[in-house]
């Protein structure tokens, strides 16, 4: 298993995770998270559970169980962390912690180290067993409601440590907080090699003309991506380069404007053949991959973003990227070096005139992007820090530790 | 840390991102947190600043964010100028950064606040340090290796060793000095400049330097 990474990952990564590997071998590592499937989470940890194991670390993945009423209430707490402002009652937070304790009779708890996957499952912390407890937040807690969060940390600071992808969603805690970027697997269907074929079959199955220079951007119809501002940018640079633009996404099911963006985007949209706007269904992974590796330049013109890995899964295919200077996207896109931010329509249509006039410029901050994607963001280096802070714990108090 | 035998063993170091909890939002807060935090954190936003692999503007953390967050132009271009090399010990170098930025504000006292969700977060690392399997015992092995080797490893030899060892050397010098007896290619090495070039850019200067020695050796052998 990761033996299939060589070649591809950064040599010392997959070292470190072998000599991680010997150091926790035969080790317990639990996961647990409230989804089988669906999102980044279940994502990324269908990828990484079978290299742990194959690490000799004895991995197991467990999902917790609940009625509608918890996940009703659960996403209201996933909302008010957010920002969004949510009443948490005293009759919800009692229930959150009834299903979770109802789910530590239901699993098995024991394990050396236990890595529990945002606030759906935390409260699980009051039914530890032994071994060092992980709780690792996936979302934006930098400007939550105050009172739910302030709920939440009690049961998150009973942990031995907490995880955040950015320093700024780390919060003050008395406990250990480290920093751990999501990542792609360079593997997986959306992200491994194709042939030209199977890009062709795409582009043939989805009617894209492949004659001129595709500007795409993949993500839900939702106003925080702008796809009207991704129009908009595409007309301006219609009138100087001919190409044609590709939203590829599908509605938001969960948000209620989803629709109401998408008949906007159309309407915006109207009668240009050069605009190809693309409902794909679930597992469309391959098809998005075809898409990103026959564009000429893909955009992410987020104007509010958590990470946005759509961004590095971008760059992993050499393509020049321009993003919204939102989120995650600046840790991905240094500017002028693996791409280019942007603040405004203007700023967006400028850059990608800047990238199809200059393909050479395209191609250099096209490999710097990959270069960067391969030392940073992919799955081999989130599992080697996982295993780095599982491995700091135990070896509690030493800033350096040579293994 | 890497002996001086007759072999050079390559080793690397990983560096795990830990937040210490304290972020500043203005010039004073910033102040005051760079007074207070760890050595460890000075340490981070400054020496570990090589390791993102690109030189921009800026020379370590807290100059990238009085310019591109605060817009401090010129403090940026002052905390830039702050060489890391020249002070003898993380707590020397804490009172440059403080001097740099208390002269500053005497001119300027009006602290301009960052946007929200744009303050300077302070991190510091653990490190992991591991022997990544390859060594060389002769310059031309050398030669091979350095051109291949991970960034992270030309970082913990070139960088990390001046402040690991404390003698402000550098591992590849010191093995070409005491091992291969080569004291004008080891001074050669040295005259790289660690503050003036990114990892790869030191990868290519050594490689610059180590080939034309290996290829006037063997010029020697032939006649």
């Amino acid at each position: 298993m990761i033996s299939k990474y060589t070649g591809i990952s950064p040599r010392g990564d997959l070292l470190l995770l072998q000599k991680l590997g010997k150091k926790l071998n035969k080790k317990s590592f639990l996961h647990i998270n409230s989804t089988k499937a669906g999102g980044g989470v279940a994502e990324i940890l269908q990828r990484m559970i079978p290299i742990l194991n194959d690490l000799g670390i004895n991995t197991r993945w467990e999902v917790i169980e609940g009625d509608d009423k918890f996940f009703d209430i659960t996403k209201k707490i996933h909302n008010a962390i957010q920002g969004n402002p949510e009443k948490i009652t005293k009759d919800m937070w009692d229930h959150h912690y009834e299903i979770n304790k109802m789910n530590a009779g239901r699993l098995d708890l024991e394990a050396n180290a236990v890595l529990i996957h945002d606030p759906q499952p935390a409260p699980l912390i009051k039914f530890r067993k032994k071994g060092k407890w992980i709780w690792r937040c996936h979302i934006d807690v930098s400007n939550p409601v105050k009172e739910v969060c302030d709920y939440l940390m009690r049961y998150c600071s009973k942990y031995n440590a907490a995880v955040f992808s950015v320093s700024k969603f780390a919060r003050a805690m008395a406990i250990n907080e480290f920093i751990i970027p999501p990542s792609i697997d360079p593997l997986s269907e959306k992200n491994r090699d194709l042939t030209a074929e199977e890009i062709g079959e795409t582009m043939e199955k989805l009617k894209i003309p492949a004659d001129r220079p595709m500007i795409l951007q993949v993500s839900r119809f939702d106003r925080f991506k702008d796809p009207v501002g991704v129009i908009e940018a595409y007309k301006t640079v219609k009138k100087y380069n001919d190409c044609i633009l590709v939203l590829a996404g599908s509605p938001a099911t969960d948000d209620p404007e989803g629709e109401i963006v998408l008949n906007e985007v159309k309407e915006y949209a109207a009668d240009d053949p050069d605009i190809h706007i693309l409902l794909l269904p679930p597992f469309s992974d391959k098809d998005i991959n075809a898409l990103q590796r026959a564009a000429a330049v893909i955009l992410q013109k987020s104007v509010k973003e958590g990470f946005g890995l759509t961004v590095s899964e971008a760059m992993w295919k050499g393509k020049p990227v321009i993003g919204g200077a939102v989120g995650g996207i600046p840790l991905q896109i240094v500017h002028g070096v693996t791409g280019f931010l942007v603040h405004s329509v203007e700023g967006a249509a400028f850059r990608i005139r800047q990238f199809l006039n200059n393909p050479d410029m395209a191609i250099r901050m096209g490999e710097k992007g990959r270069d960067y994607v391969r030392n940073n963001f992919l799955i081999t280096r989130q599992t080697r820090d996982y295993l780095s802070v599982w491995y700091s714990i135990e070896n509690k108090g030493k800033d350096v530790l040579e293994l | 840390m890497a002996e001086v035998t007759k072999d050079f063993e390559f080793k690397q170091c990983v560096s795990i991102l830990k937040s210490t909890g304290k972020k500043a939002g203005n010039l004073r807060e910033l102040r005051e947190a760079i007074a207070a935090v760890s050595d460890e954190a000075i340490f981070h936003h400054t020496y570990q600043y090589f390791l993102k692999g690109h030189i921009l503007e800026y020379t370590n953390d807290f100059a990238h964010w009085a310019g591109e967050s605060l817009e401090e132009r010129a403090l940026a271009e002052r905390l830039s100028g702050i060489d890391p090399y020249d002070f003898g010990s993380i707590g020397e170098l804490r009172n440059g950064l403080l001097r740099t930025i208390d002269d500053y504000m005497e001119k300027f006292p009006e602290p301009r606040e960052a946007l929200a969700g744009d303050e300077f977060y302070f991190n510091q690392t653990i490190t992991l340090t591991f022997p990544v399997g390859i060594r060389a015992q002769n310059l031309a092995e050398f030669l091979i290796a350095i051109k291949y080797i991970d960034a992270g490893s030309i970082y913990y030899h070139f960088y990390e060793a001046r402040v690991r060892l404390r003698s402000g050397i550098d591992d590849f010098s010191a093995w070409i000095q005491d091992a291969l007896l080569k004291k004008d290619l080891a001074d050669r090495i040295r005259s790289i400049d660690p503050f003036m070039h990114s990892v790869e850019g030191i990868r290519e200067h050594i490689i610059e330097a180590v080939e034309e020695r290996v290829k006037t050796d063997m010029e020697a052998v032939r006649q």
